[in-house]
Formats: C-alpha cells, structure tokens, sequence
C-alpha cells in the first residue's frame, strides 16, 4: 500500500538524518549545545640547559599522539635553532633542535593542546602484546627476598591483577623483612624498574610508562613513573609505589621508559620541567580541531569548511526547509489560508532582516498603500503584464519613500525595507487585490493576515538559534524534515479550521 | 474540540487533505486535467459525445480577436462571457439584454462595449485563469433557468453540482445565487447552496458561508422539499461524464435551462467539500459505499439506478 511506503521512507530518512548526527555527538564530540564549554589542557615542556660555546643538539621525546587524549594543537618555542620533527629508530615522536653554537643557559619549550577523550577506561592494547620476560637472576639475600614475596603473592592471588597488587602492596610494606631487603637494593629512580624485574622473575611483561597526571594546573613538575602490566590481553596500571591499580586522573602517557626524554649532545645541566594549564573552549571548536587532526571524514565535508560568505548563505539557506515545514503544518493540520505557497516564508527571510516588529510594520505598510494605489490603477483599465509591472514599480518607490523618510526621521529599521522581496510584495498586491474584487475585503484581509501569521510562525522557526545551530552543524537533519514532510504528505486527517467548517455537521 | 473531531470522523466527513491524497490523487490522472480545466475542451467532447451543453456563439481566443467581439456580439442581447480557463465563477460576465447601445448586467447597469471588450482581454491576459496563463474568452448561450428557482434565486443562474464518484452519482446540490455573490452560484461568493436527495430530486437544506441554513438568505423562503424537474436526466447526464474524462472523483455543474432541459455547465476535477453541509451528510460514508460495491455498472443509465438504490435513504445513521 502507498501509505506503508511513505511511512517506510520517513523512517529511513529519519533514521539516516539522525544517526548520522548521532555519529558526529558520540564520535567527534560535536555537541548539542552550542555554548557547551570543555576543558582543554594547555601543557608545556620546558628544556634548560647550559651551552658551551659548541654545536648543540637536543632531542625530546614527544607524546605525539597520547592515548587517551586528542591533540589539539602543537607548537615549539626555539628561536634561532633548527628543528626536526619526526621519529627516532624506535619510532618514538621527537623534536630535534640543533644550533650551531650555543653559550649560556638555554630554554625550549614544547607546548601541546590537549583534550582529554570521554571514554578514558578504554583498554589499552598498544604494541604487539609482549613475549615472557627471561627470568632475572638475582644475588642474595636479594634473590630469596624477591623470591619469597613472589612465592607468597602466588598464593594468595587469583589472577595477574591481583598478584601484582599483592605484590606491590608486599612491596611497599616497610614493615616486611623481604621488603627491606629489595628496598635497599635500589634508588628511589631504579625502583620502578626493579619492580618490572620483579614482575618478570613470576614471567609477567610488564613496562614503566612516564606520564603526568593532569589533575589541576601545575609548573615544575616532572614525569611520573606509572607501572603498566599486561594481563595477557591488556595493560593495566598500577601505582608503582602503593600497587592500587589504575590510573592518575587524566594521566597523559609522555614516553616509555625505554626511551630517554631527554638526548643531548655539547651541552650540560640538562633539564626537563613541565606545566600545565587549563583553558575553556567550545566544544565545537575542540571537535572541529579533533577531526582536522584525525581525518575522519565525517566533519571535513563540514559547512565551516566553506568559504564565510558561503557558510552565512547556508546559514539562511539550511533555515528555509524549517520554514517551508511550518507552512506545511499550517496548511496541512491548522489549515490557514495563505497568498501562494512560499510567500509567507520569503516574507519570514526579510522578516530574519528588518527584525519583526519593523519588519510587520514596514509590510503592512507597503502593502496597504501598494493596494490602494493598486486600486486607483484598476481604473485606468491596464492589460495584465503592463499593470503588474506598473505595480512593482510603484512597490520599488513606496520602499524608497519609506527608506527615504525613516533615514529623515532618522528611523533606522526603515532602511532595512530594501531587504523585501519586491516581486513578491507586488504578487502580494495583485493577489490581493483581485480576492478583494471578487470576494470581497473580509477575504481579502482573511488571506493576508493568514500570510503574515505564517509569515511570523516562519520567522520564529528560522531565527530561533539553537535551531539555526543545529541545522548548520548537523546539515544531515534535513532528512529529518524530509522525513517529516513525508509522513505529513500522508496525513489525511481533518485540518483544524474543517472542524470548525464543519461543526454544524457533528451536531444532531 | 476532540469530541468535533470524532463525531465528523464518525459521520464520515471527508477532509480536504483526505480527498486530495484518497481520491483525486487515486483517482483522477493527472494526464486527464486538461479536459476539464479548459471549458472549451470540455464543450467540445460534451457535443461530440452527445451531451447537451449550452450553445457556444463564439470564441475570443487573441487580442487580434477583440474587434470582432461586436460582430460576434450582434445577433444576441442575452449571452454570457467567461474564461475557458477560469475557476471558482471568477470573470463570468453575464449580460441579460440591452438598453440603448449599452450592455446591460443581470444587476441592471449597463455596460459599454468597450467595457466587455476590456473583460474579454482581462480574461485573455490570464486574470482569472489558475496560474495566470493567457486564456481565451468563451462566448456562450445566456442560459434561462427553470422557473421552479425563481423563488429562491437572486437574479443568476442557479447551478447542481453533482459529486460523481467512479461514475456513479454520489451527492447532489444546487447553487443558488443571492444578492451577496452577485448573481453568481459560487459559494465562495455567498451563494447557498442546497443539498439534493440523490434518489428523488428533493432539496433538504441548505449551507451559507460554511453554516447550515434552512432559508434562503435573501428571501426567507424555505429551501427544503423542492423537486428538480428532470432530475432522472440530470442524474444519468451526470454519470455520463465519467466515460467523457474517465476522471473518478469528478464534479459536474449543470444547469436546468427552461427550454432546453439539463445542460453540462463545467466539470471540475477537485470539487468543494460543502456539499456534505448542504446534505448534512458525509462524503466518505457514500464513497465508501460505491467502494464497497465488487463491481460497477458499465452504462450510465445502470450506475444511476445504483445510486438511487444506495442512496435510498439518507445515509448518516
């Protein structure tokens, strides 16, 4: 049946029109709101060191793209040094910055934008999951001090996890004999490496990830050691110094501990220090920043592509199907008589122009005193063309009068009449005009106020801005309106001006 | 507002929106409209099928045209002007005889010839026709109306209009013209309009401006209970139209000349819904009705008896 038909192609619509815009929520993080606000991290590497009057070469180990964040923004502060971006051997991100002679205490700096992704509990599966580790050797006491605390966190453990919290925990207990011993054996700087040891002495891989846990603003800080443990399918994080598992809040992984921060090459007194700030911004703004970095696809088919004028026309254009729509629902469910189909919406344009008060004002105006000049015109008996073009002209001088007389009066919205569609204000005319001939004024006027209500109810549609928001950045829920136009093509309910056509017809 | 809703939908009212999408989209092609949008093309079938329409005295189909509108005018004091393309009654321009050199209009002024010849080019340019595409002016027999409407008719020419669905005649009324629609049986201009028994030719009660009334507005008579004469004629001339358009949801405007019987005025391909107030009935109940019915007579004669005897007894129940 055609009904079952267009409902199955207002379903399809829809269901296109609004998963795609869903997609672009829930993926890129475009956000409903236009005003939504989210917290993007400003965090700089700062670099000092001393040079020595010699050619210089300091490399740093980048984040590039941090798991867990998406980045913004990059930047590098390095005045008169060459720099290359690019990877070492291990494929490691790296800024190299060379100079030919650097004396005196030095700075670069690295800054990078990053925003923290929604879904931080992702599992974390980067690289080839890890062989077994050899077996470490260790001397004694060490060797029988690790060996027991590992032979007595087998026992009382289930699984990767929580042998290496009870592990850890064992670990970190000053109170454990064991324990001493291993403490001792290592610098607070050798520590997390020894637990990874440790960890391979009962074969499970585990790395140090150096990182910084962004969880209020900071400067001076340096990269923290995190544990990261693989339980035959993912990493997972332990504090390295308590063994409660888990991660830092917003912890931004900088680099392995395989790989120096810091390489440098005819300089002295190295150091790296960070900071880190918070700024707001829109999150529209951070979505459109995450996917021209992440090349989706999705948003580069974006209208801010466009070129701005371009995007201000589509800004109207993609509000004129809202307008139409409310035609629609007047026509069809209140059933309001109009002048032509899309009158009231091209009125409702130049209503979106002069605002709406001046903007009624100026066509109320212009058409009372096109219709009465129209009238005088009858008269003189003028064959149709001639007498519509007499019209529009009359209808170009009224407007130039009003822009005229308000710039003297010095009216400012009685500028903005230049902004009405002219042809359609002399049709508005003529139509009217003749409906008044012959069916008289109280049709007549019926017809235009039904018009200019529409008109009104248009303009309310294609100004609101949330609406004109979301139609711009969601250009796909066209077909939701699409859609809803389908379903009300099949609408053969009554309108509501037939039940009161009708009402004598529902009495007895 | 609700309990309205229902009720109409329990009595079968027919919706604007339900009789374009269920019926003139079903049933009326699209490919078929010009038969009926021009009256000329409409005259013209009507005679080669043997239909009684009103005789055409001629046709101003150019300006060049205009000037020969004397010559075509000169045989006859009572004629009528109208537009080929027009709808709803608008540019009909009904001259009833002559006062000296001047025209005179059924309201009693009288007209230049210069003033018809203005109307005619009016109608040429397009002013009264839907789109405002250029029209031609028809020159047409001055129809006189049976006297059984002079007692509620205001000057004009009263009209039926006769609702023929898929052939077979569906709901009828007449139109009468009052001193507020000028004469004309267009209801958009304040005509009354009069539903009409589909089995006896019997008026029940009328509508005015979308209300039901039972007297005439301009002469306080009733307007039930009158008989049209010919009416059986008028029934089957309505059904003939059918085969004459193959159009499905057609309405069919006659006029009852006093002389000439029934004439085919104008057909139109989506006709109005007040009809159902002038029969205080509803369209959907007898549409329904023909609907249901597992095959329809092939000849016009036998889908009018069908409709007498579905039509039998007034069908709200």
């Amino acid at each position: 049946m055609r009904v079952s038909a267009v409902f199955v192609w207002a379903f399809i619509f829809a269901a296109l029109g609004l998963g795609l815009a869903g997609l672009k929520v829930s993926r890129l993080g475009i956000p409903l709101d236009p005003s939504a606000e989210a917290t993007v991290w400003d965090v700089e590497a700062r670099v000092t060191f001393q040079g020595r009057g010699l050619p210089a070469k300091v490399a740093l180990a980048l984040p590039g793209a941090p798991r867990g964040f998406a980045v913004l923004d990059e930047d590098f502060v390095s005045r008169g040094y060459g720099l290359t971006v690019g990877k070492d051997e291990k494929a490691t991100p790296e800024a190299v910055w060379t100079v030919r002679r650097a004396g005196g205490s030095q700075a670069l700096y690295y800054h990078t934008k990053v925003y923290p992704k929604r879904d931080q509990s992702r599992a974390i599966t980067d690289g080839p999951p890890p062989t077994f580790p050899e077996v470490p050797e260790y001397e004694e006491p060490l060797a029988s001090a690790v060996s027991a605390l590992l032979a007595r966190a087998r026992a009382e453990s289930a699984d990767v996890v929580t042998f290496t919290s009870l592990l850890l925990a064992a670990l970190n207990n000053s109170d454990d004999e064991n324990a001493k011993v291993i403490l001792k054996s290592a610098t607070a700087e050798q520590w997390p490496l020894l637990l990874t040891e440790i960890l391979a002495g009962a074969r499970i891989p585990s790395r140090i990830v150096h990182g910084l846990a962004l969880d209020g603003e900071f400067t001076g800080r340096e990269l923290m050691p995190w544990l990261e443990v693989h339980n035959g399918d993912v990493w997972q994080g332990f504090n390295p110094r308590t063994g409660q598992p888990g991660y830092p809040t917003n912890f931004l992984v900088w680099k392995f501990a395989d790989r120096e921060l810091v390489s440098t090459k005819g300089v002295s007194n190295v150091s790296v220090t960070f900071s880190a700030a918070q700024t707001p911004m829109t999150q529209l703004d951070v979505a459109q920043r995450v996917d021209s970095k992440l090349n989706t696809g999705l948003l580069t088919l974006s209208l801010s592509e466009l070129p701005v004028a371009t995007q201000n026309v589509y800004r109207v254009l993609l509000m004129v199907p809202l307008g139409a729509f409310v035609i629609v629902i007047m026509r069809m469910v209140v059933g309001i008589p109009t002048f032509g189909t899309f009158m009231p919406i091209l009125v409702a344009l130049a209503f979106r122009e002069t605002r709406l008060a001046a903007g009624v004002a100026l066509f109320l105006i212009v058409v009372s005193a096109g219709l009465f000049i129209r009238s005088a015109v009858t008269h003189l008996r003028l064959l149709l063309v001639p007498r519509l073009t007499s019209v529009l002209v009359i209808v170009i001088g009224l407007m130039l009068a009003v822009s005229l007389i308000s710039n003297e009066l010095h009216i400012e919205q009685g500028l903005s009449i230049a902004l009405f569609p002219m042809v359609i204000l002399t049709m508005t005319i003529e139509r009217m005009s003749i409906v008044w001939e012959e069916r008289g004024p109280a049709n007549a006027i019926k017809e235009f106020l039904g018009s200019l209500t529409v008109a009104i109810f248009g303009y309310f549609a294609m100004t609101e801005e949330h609406l004109v928001y979301l139609m711009f950045v969601f250009p796909e829920l066209l077909l939701v309106v699409l859609s809803l136009c389908l379903v009300f093509g099949a609408y053969t309910g009554y309108r509501l001006s037939e039940i009161v056509r009708f009402k004598d017809l529902a009495k007895d | 507002m609700i309990g309205t809703w229902l009720a109409l939908r329990k009595r079968g009212i027919l919706g604007l929106n339900a009789r374009n999408r269920a019926y003139i989209m079903k049933r009326n092609p699209r490919r078929r409209y010009p038969l009926v949008d021009d009256k000329l093309t409409t005259k013209q079938l009507a005679i080669e099928s043997g239909i009684s329409v009103p005789p055409l005295y001629g046709v101003i189909a150019t300006e060049h045209d205009l000037s020969g509108l004397g010559d075509i005018l000169k045989p006859y004091s009572e004629f009528v002007i109208k537009p080929a393309r027009g709808s709803g009654g608008a540019g009909v321009l009904v001259i009833d005889g002559r006062r000296r050199e001047m025209f005179v209009k059924t309201d009693g002024r009288g007209l230049p010839l210069a003033e018809i010849e203005y109307h005619a080019s009016n109608i040429l340019s397009g002013i009264y026709s839907l789109g405002g595409v250029p029209d031609k002016a028809m020159i047409e027999y001055r129809v006189r109306v049976d006297p059984i409407f002079d007692p509620v008719s205001y000057q004009g020419v009263p009209d039926i209009r006769l609702l023929v669905y898929r052939g077979v005649p569906t709901m009828a009324m007449v139109r009468l013209p009052t001193r507020q629609s000028d004469g004309k049986a267009n209801l958009h201009q304040g005509a009354v309009g009069v539903g009409i028994e589909i089995a006896t030719g019997l008026t029940t009660g009328g509508v005015w401006h979308s209300r039901a009334v039972q007297e005439h507005p301009d002469y306080g008579v009733p307007l039930a209970g009158i008989q049209i004469p010919t009416w059986p004629r008028l029934l089957e001339l309505g059904a003939q139209c059918y085969e004459l358009t193959g159009l499905g949801y057609l309405g069919v405007d006659i006029v009852l000349d006093r002389t000439h019987g029934p004439l085919l005025l104008e057909l139109n391909a989506r006709p109005g819904l007040a009809i159902q107030i002038a029969n205080r009935s509803g369209l959907k109940l007898r549409l329904d009705a023909i609907d249901a019915q597992e095959s329809l007579p092939e000849t016009a004669e036998a889908r009018c008896a069908l409709a007498v005897e579905l039509f039998k007894k007034p069908s709200h129940s």
